[in-house]
């Protein structure tokens, strides 16, 4: 049993060690070019910024409350749906088709590697440091600018806040990869990207937080694993304290789910690789 | 050198595709498409000694690239057996990684935007290196290939030359046994082609490092390989020193005559003669050797011509690899 733990041990070892050295190796490439984080933070500002000011309007006109909820939880839903976003997970879609489409999946597969969890490191390592950054500036800034909700000084928040988003960006790499490697046998996965990710935005709560949502629509986004990767934005609800559990267990459930629908998807590709030249 | 490195026997891959078959509706092509198969490499058998240097060639589309992904684990075969320093390709692909290096002359796997050194620090650790050992590998290996120069330039800045010298470096981070090399030196020009042949020398000298080449491009063959296998339509061709591919299917030689006589009009050539270049001040012939001995040409063409100049010289081992290829027209 010891040999067996000890050698796990040595592979869980191996994979956070390159893990590492991939989120350093990217961060560092972003700091060279700070131009993608000025993009990603005027993106970021522009979307979020402008819905932020359409909701603003909107509650004013309502009393200040729409459904239950004020405009600080709504801004904050909205805001963490859209800092969540800068990581960029659902670009591991496009990565793979890419990886398939050019043979790069190939190099990728001569390397003693797992080529998920290679593609998984990468796509985490490409939006962290602007995760990161934006994050931290927006946290201030909307601290400064709406308010802190009652929520979030809860002595909850921080851990499952944590735990939620770690879920979520398992969920959301699983989800989009198995999407991404759809390109195996259908060469274009634009259409089923398109679809997946749009339904992931509504769900999420990407055009209107989730608790605004109609009863069966609020269902869907729970229920659903589109809904579920974005869990982040419920953080801040006032249902938060009693529901974060069951949250929290869907979000296991389709984390599991996903991780066997990809590494079957994954068994299969692996026997559809063709090769480009003679 | 006595130790097999490389082993297959009896190896073949089909691939097969659904295709549009115009006379039948769409749901019929949706759901139950015609299958078209296609037998990539068909029954082939060779073996590569640790240390050699072999090439493996043969026209587009003959086979080779099937081969080269399937002695390196990313391609399953349909039927047959690799053994890869005494591995399985396909169940073992992990653990032979560690053991071999990989450069596909047309795909980088640098990191185009970070200095080199980046790159070697980040296959070090996915090839399982200490910091220690990376280090003094990187160290290494700048000193035998003279990286000094553009180590810690972005890699997108590097030319084409630098940055295919920085691949076949960065697949020697971990000190492979073998080294597959995928038509390594296209698009490079002389020069570079030279470095990068004297580079492969070099790991093939120094570590005794197998390299296994495919290549179009016969300077590679001749600089490089003592052995030539040749693939053709998935089947194997030939398998033989490289020397012995121009003296085994040397079918021709040529002659160039410099006239002291200009003509309007050529002479016709005896039988096993033909011309290939007619001109005021050179004129090229070429013997069919099976036809013709060359002193019995020699004694015929100076008979037709007043000359200058003669040099008799054997055909380039293009023209021969070409011969060979069309020798083995499609099945």
């Amino acid at each position: 049993m010891i040999p067996i733990l000890k050698q796990s041990l040595e592979i869980f070892m191996k994979v956070i060690r390159l893990g590492s050295k991939i989120i350093q190796t990217l961060v560092r490439d972003r700091i060279y070019y700070p131009g993608k984080l000025m993009v990603d933070t005027f993106g970021m500002v522009a979307r979020c910024g402008v819905l932020l000011l359409l909701y603003w309007y909107v509650f004013r006109l309502n009393n200040g409350m729409v459904n239950g909820t004020t405009f600080l939880i709504a801004a904050w839903s909205m805001f963490l749906y859209f800092a969540f976003s800068v990581l960029r997970l659902r670009g591991i879609s496009k990565e793979i088709m890419r990886d398939i489409r050019s043979g790069t999946v190939e190099i990728l597969l001569c390397k003693p590697i797992s080529y998920l969890s290679y593609r998984m490191w990468w796509q985490v390592g490409t939006g962290l440091y602007s995760f990161l950054v934006i994050s931290l500036v927006g946290v201030i800034a909307l601290a400064f600018i709406v308010g802190i909700p009652e929520t979030m000084s809860a002595r909850i928040f921080i851990p499952t806040l944590v735990i939620v988003v770690l879920l979520g960006v398992l969920l959301s790499l699983f989800l989009y990869t198995a999407v991404g490697l759809l390109a195996f046998w259908i060469e274009d996965i634009d259409p089923v990207f398109w679809v997946v990710d749009k339904t992931v935005m509504i769900l999420g709560g990407s055009y209107l937080p989730v608790a605004l949502f109609p009863d069966l629509m609020y269902k869907f986004a729970v229920w659903s694993p589109f809904g579920a990767s974005q869990f982040v934005t419920h953080t801040v609800y006032e249902t938060w304290g009693v529901e974060w559990m069951m949250k929290v267990g869907i979000q296991v459930f389709w984390v599991v789910a996903f991780l066997v629908i990809t590494l079957l998807l994954f068994a299969k590709a692996r026997k559809k690789v063709s090769v480009n030249g003679g | 050198m006595d130790q097999d490195s490389i082993v297959v026997s009896s190896l073949s891959k089909s691939f097969s595709f659904p295709i549009k078959n115009p006379s039948v509706g769409w749901i019929k092509n949706l759901f139950n498409p015609e299958i078209k198969e296609i037998t990539a490499v068909d029954d082939i058998s060779f073996s590569v000694k640790s240390g050699e240097r072999v090439a493996f060639i043969g026209p587009n589309g003959a086979g080779k690239s099937t081969t080269i992904k399937m002695l390196t684990g990313i391609l399953f075969p349909t039927s047959g057996e690799i053994r890869v320093l005494g591995l399985d390709p396909s169940n073992d692909r992990k653990k032979l990684a560690y053991k071999i290096g990989t450069v596909f002359g047309q795909r980088s796997q640098l990191l185009p935007n970070l200095p080199l050194t980046d790159s070697l620090e980040f296959f070090g650790v996915m090839y399982d290196l200490s910091d220690r050992e990376i280090r003094h590998r990187i160290k290494e290996l700048s000193e035998l290939f003279d990286l000094g120069s553009f180590i810690d330039q972005p890699v997108r800045k590097l030319s084409l030359g630098q940055r295919m010298r920085a691949e076949v470096v960065v697949s020697l981070i971990h000190k492979p046994k073998i080294i597959f090399l995928d038509e390594p030196t296209i698009g490079l020009d002389v020069v570079a082609k030279k470095s990068f042949r004297d580079l492969l020398l070099k790991i093939n000298k120094e570590e005794n490092t197998t390299i296994f080449l495919t290549s179009h491009d016969v300077g590679d063959i001749e600089s490089l390989c003592e052995r030539t296998i040749v693939i053709n339509h998935g089947t194997l061709v030939k398998d033989l020193p490289t020397q012995e591919l121009a003296r085994t299917f040397v079918k021709e030689k040529n002659i160039d005559i410099t006239p002291n006589t200009t003509f309007s009009v050529f002479p016709e050539l005896p039988e096993g003669l033909k011309y290939a270049v007619k001109s005021k001040d050179k004129i090229t012939v070429i013997i069919d050797i099976s036809k013709i001995g060359v002193q019995e040409a020699l004694r015929k063409l100076l008979d037709v011509f007043m000359v200058d100049d003669i040099n008799v010289y054997d055909t380039d081992l293009e023209t021969i690899i070409r011969n060979i290829y069309e020798s083995n027209p499609a099945r």
